[in-house]
């Protein structure tokens, strides 16, 4: 028995039989997400590419007719109300970011590092996640008796002698806008990041301390770099939620803002298409540039698939 | 000790550091702010004859439970419901399918897939109204009428769809490939393998899947609405009757809503559980 | 077709890209022995292994099993079964319908394969445990488990991917003793993966060194480890001491050496640098004054006699033909 041999005397032939069809791994793979694939392009690439090319169209009161001109953009661009309209939804966006960041993140935190049972933690989850199967609409407009001026807040704060008359700012204002996207979109931010927080080695938690980092310094230099990708998915969520929102401002502004989709909505109702898909146009390359942001800040793709 | 993960069998009680009260305390408040408008809806939806849609309340009354199922009027709600349950159900069926096999396929690099990914993720973060907007605008070019099994509910797959191959992302990475070799060393064909070992095995994530995929599309508005033509489902018809006259019959409908979602996520939720249990030991455990 | 060798490997390579784990590697195990692959972690003993299962590719070279090659058959066609190191049971099963998995997908019927199921679960004493989950049982449970659900296959060569790494020390030593007995009355070979020394050589016939792809030295333990062909394998194997010669490096064995003066012999001297207590014997280390590390493993007896501790003065004593000279560097 030595270490190399001289070949065998007789060896068997080689009958080839495995695996009987030799797909390559990749085929097999874009068989999986062919179907996919299929419905996302032909329903999502294509209508995008569709007003990307109707935004370039001409148009009068009879009608849409295929050209390409810049007007529309111009339009656009140059209104103030645009601009007006980009700006309060973009302040909108990030104040209500930040507050769904703060606020998602501790419970987040809480939920999967102060909560050991996980059966509790599965339901506590749950608590927070069932009002999103009630209609965002209802839930939204469930804020109007809530926050009116003979609401229940105001009772609540007038029977506890907080106030001596109602509130009126509470509702159809800013106010009331901020708080009902709070209200819709916090859990956006607890799902990815809580995603983020339990793939945390809590040994990784325990190496600093021993190190000797205070509660604060764990969090800032451990804690929070690890959840980057939960941060960063769930501001892109609440973002473009916020951003492209056609209800909540219409309904709790009392039609002192305007969000840019109830915009678009007016001009596809008056069925000026090409107007319209600039319009459209300009929120897509937005969001896009969110995206490329959010991708810059973390692999996304590295982080789910691993 | 922030410390995550289950505690140490026998482990001396530890006093719980103040941390836990004060993050407890944002948790309580996030419930009750969260809940606060939830109650008002119950509340209300048992408004008196008289009363409207904001406090005080008129007396009590289930006359807005009744005024649902009362067909004509405004709006016809029953209909609309049972379309919308239709539509979530086709939908669900074909995000759990296509959304399982994605999954399936990203468990390899491949090439190309950077461009699926991102596809996923351009879909699911895109205005919905502009994607509803995109279609409709289709088919008008291209002659057809919109409808509910057609551009509606491939409007609602784009929202479904990335949502559930995400999902499943969560799911296979728990998978553990020896799984499926022991099956092939034990002679499973790739068919009998993907049915008895993969699977069954994938089964709790892919209800997971589905129940997730039937509330996306049942409370599904703003792709919705540009897409499916005349038949409203149930968010288009509470839109329309918001826009029409608020009256407690939403707040009613806002009940009976959440009822019905408590009682399939509980029971869906059970089901899942008692076949988790069995087997998160198992992976815990092995290796 | 030569059936005195239950495998064969002519050849073998695996590649990866453009790195390659395994290189070209000749193996014939003989019929119903009892063979270890043996080597530190990324030497491709874990990818050898699989090759044979039939879970990894051969991208060169051919695999024979009694004579007849399998290198394109499927995993279930070419008379091999494999223990995963996870043991990699079905979680949505329990132990009855896992061992049974096989003759399921066979066709087997229900009463018949469970039937036979139920008779490996006996074997490896784990009939009472039928109806249970594999989340329900302790690690060595589901080791039995996992490897009733191989030998229900009737496989003619049982491949075993580190199965006692998981094992705690005292169950190991015990599991151990259970695989030995079992390779012996079934009569069939077993090709046992692991990085632990002391395992190899208590459970082989053949023992197989590897280390970057090839295979060092392969040979009965006690050849290998009275023999060893490097200081790879020497260092590897443990307790010898690897010195140069006057024609090349020599392994001494560390229990051949004693702790003595210079006298006639050879020997080396130098200064002790740790005394580990090892229960029978003591174990000295000393750094000699030529550089290297040397060690005296001698009984207790011996060592309390003349105890002597760290930064003591020292020379290591040997006799002549226990120097086992290396023919590779």
């Amino acid at each position: 028995m030595g270490t190399t041999t001289a070949p065998p005397l007789f060896v068997a032939e080689r009958r080839m039989v495995w695996p009987r069809i030799r797909f390559p791994a990749w085929a097999v793979s874009w068989l999986q997400v062919g179907p996919m694939m299929l419905i996302l392009s032909v329903l999502f690439a294509l209508p995008t590419f569709l007003f990307l090319a109707v935004s370039f169209f001409d148009y009068d009161r009879t009608g849409i007719y295929p050209a390409f001109i810049l007007d529309n953009y111009k339009d656009l661009l140059t209104t103030p109300s645009t601009w007006r309209v980009y700006v309060s939804s973009l302040k909108f966006a990030v104040i209500v970011w930040a507050i769904t960041l703060g606020l998602g993140f501790n419970v987040a935190y809480f939920l999967v590092f102060h909560i050991r049972n996980s059966m509790l933690r599965t339901v506590l989850f749950l608590l927070c996640a069932i009002p999103f199967w009630t209609s965002g609409i209802i839930r939204a407009i469930a804020w109007v008796p809530f926050l009116g001026r003979n609401g229940a807040f105001n009772q609540i704060l007038m029977a506890m002698g907080v106030t001596q008359r109602p509130l009126e700012f509470l509702l159809f204002s800013d106010f009331a806008v901020i708080v009902t996207y709070v209200h819709l979109f916090t859990l956006l931010m607890i799902g990815p990041i809580a995603n983020s927080l339990s793939k945390i080695d809590p040994a990784l938690i325990e190496a600093a301390r021993d190190a000797g980092a205070s509660r604060w310094r764990t969090m800032t230099d451990v804690i929070i770099p690890l959840s980057k990708t939960g941060i960063a998915l769930g501001s892109l969520l609440v973002f473009t939620q916020v951003m492209g929102d056609y209800f909540v401002v219409k309904t709790m502004s009392g039609g002192q803002s305007a969000s840019i989709v109830s915009m678009l909505s007016t001009e596809i109702q008056a069925m000026q298409y090409p107007p319209a898909s600039a319009n459209a146009m300009v929120l897509v390359i937005f969001v896009a540039i969110m995206v490329a942001l959010m991708m810059r800040v973390v692999d996304v793709r590295k982080e789910l698939v691993k | 000790m922030i410390v995550g993960g289950p505690s140490k069998a026998g482990a001396v009680t530890e006093r719980k550091p103040w941390t836990f009260y004060a993050l407890a305390g944002v948790f309580c408040l996030y419930m009750a702010f969260l809940y606060g408008p939830m109650l008002v809806i119950y509340l209300l939806s048992f408004q008196g004859e008289n009363g409207g849609v904001t406090f005080p309340m008129v007396g009590a009354s289930t006359v807005w439970f009744q005024d649902i199922v009362k067909p004509g009027q405004m709006a016809n709600i029953p209909v609309s419901f049972s379309r919308s349950m239709g539509l979530a159900s086709v939908v669900s069926i074909i995000t759990v399918v296509f959304a399982v096999a994605a999954g399936l396929g990203f468990r390899r690099r491949f090439p190309g897939s950077g461009v699926v990914f991102y596809l996923a993720v351009a879909s699911l973060v895109m205005p919905s109204l502009l994607v509803g907007f995109g279609i409709g605008l289709g088919f008008q070019f291209l002659g057809w009428e919109t409808s509910m099994f057609t551009s509606a509910l491939g409007a609602q797959l784009t929202w479904t769809l990335p949502f559930g191959l995400f999902a499943m992302f969560a799911v296979v990475n728990r998978f553990n490939r020896s799984w499926e070799e022991a099956a092939t060393d034990l002679g499973a064909s790739a068919f009998q393998r993907l049915r008895h070992v993969t699977l069954p095995i994938l089964l709790p994530g892919i209800i997971g899947v589905a129940m997730g995929a039937f509330t996306l599309s049942y409370d599904e508005y703003a792709r919705t609405t540009l897409t499916i033509g005349t038949k409203n489902t149930l968010p288009l018809e509470i839109y329309a009757l918001i826009s029409s006259a608020t009256s407690p019959t939403l707040f009613a409908i806002g009940t009976l809503t959440t009822g019905g979602s408590f009682l399939a996520i509980g029971v869906t939720l059970v089901l899942v559980l008692r076949m988790q249990k069995r087997r998160t030991a198992a992976s815990l455990k092995v290796g | 077709m030569d059936t005195r060798f239950d495998v064969e490997l002519v050849s073998v390579s695996k590649r990866y890209g453009t790195t390659l784990a395994v290189d070209a590697i000749s193996l014939r195990i003989p019929a119903a022995s009892y063979c270890c692959l043996l080597g530190p972690s990324g030497c491709g003993k874990t990818t050898t292994l699989r090759m044979i299962a039939g879970h990894e590719a051969i991208s060169a070279g051919d695999i024979l099993i009694q004579g007849q090659n399998i290198s394109e058959l499927a995993p279930v066609r070419r008379g091999t079964a494999m223990m995963f190191q996870s043991y990699a049971l079905f979680p949505h099963l329990n132990c009855l319908d896992n061992v049974a998995f096989s003759l399921k997908m066979r066709g087997v019927g229900k009463a018949e394969r469970h039937a036979k199921a139920r008779e490996f679960l006996g074997l490896v004493q784990m009939a009472d445990f039928a109806q249970r989950l594999p989340a329900q049982l302790s690690g060595g449970q589901q080791q039995r488990v996992a490897l009733a659900r191989a030998l229900i296959m009737r496989p003619k060569v049982l491949l075993l991917d580190e199965p006692l790494s998981a094992l705690d020390p005292f169950l190991r030593i015990k599991v151990r003793e259970e695989l030995k007995r079992l390779q012996r009355e079934l009569g069939i070979t077993f090709v046992h993966v692991t990085h632990s020394q002391d395992e190899a050589m208590a459970l082989a016939d053949m023992m197989v060194v590897m280390q970057d792809g090839h295979i060092r030295q392969s040979g009965s333990p006690r050849e290998v480890f009275e023999k060893p062909v490097s200081p790879f394998i020497a260092k590897f194997i443990g307790s010898h001491n690897v010195l140069s010669g006057p024609s090349g490096p020599i392994a001494i064995r560390a229990d051949r050496c004693r702790l003595g003066v210079p006298g006639d012999g050879p020997f080396v001297s130098g200064r002790i640098t740790a005394v580990e207590y090892q229960g029978a014997m003591v174990r000295v280390a000393m750094m000699t004054d030529l550089g290297p590390e040397a060690a005296a493993l001698m009984p207790d007896r011996d060592f309390y006699a003349d105890p002597v501790g760290p930064g003591d003065p020292a020379t290591l004593v040997w006799a002549e033909r226990d120097a086992h000279a290396m023919m590779e560097a």
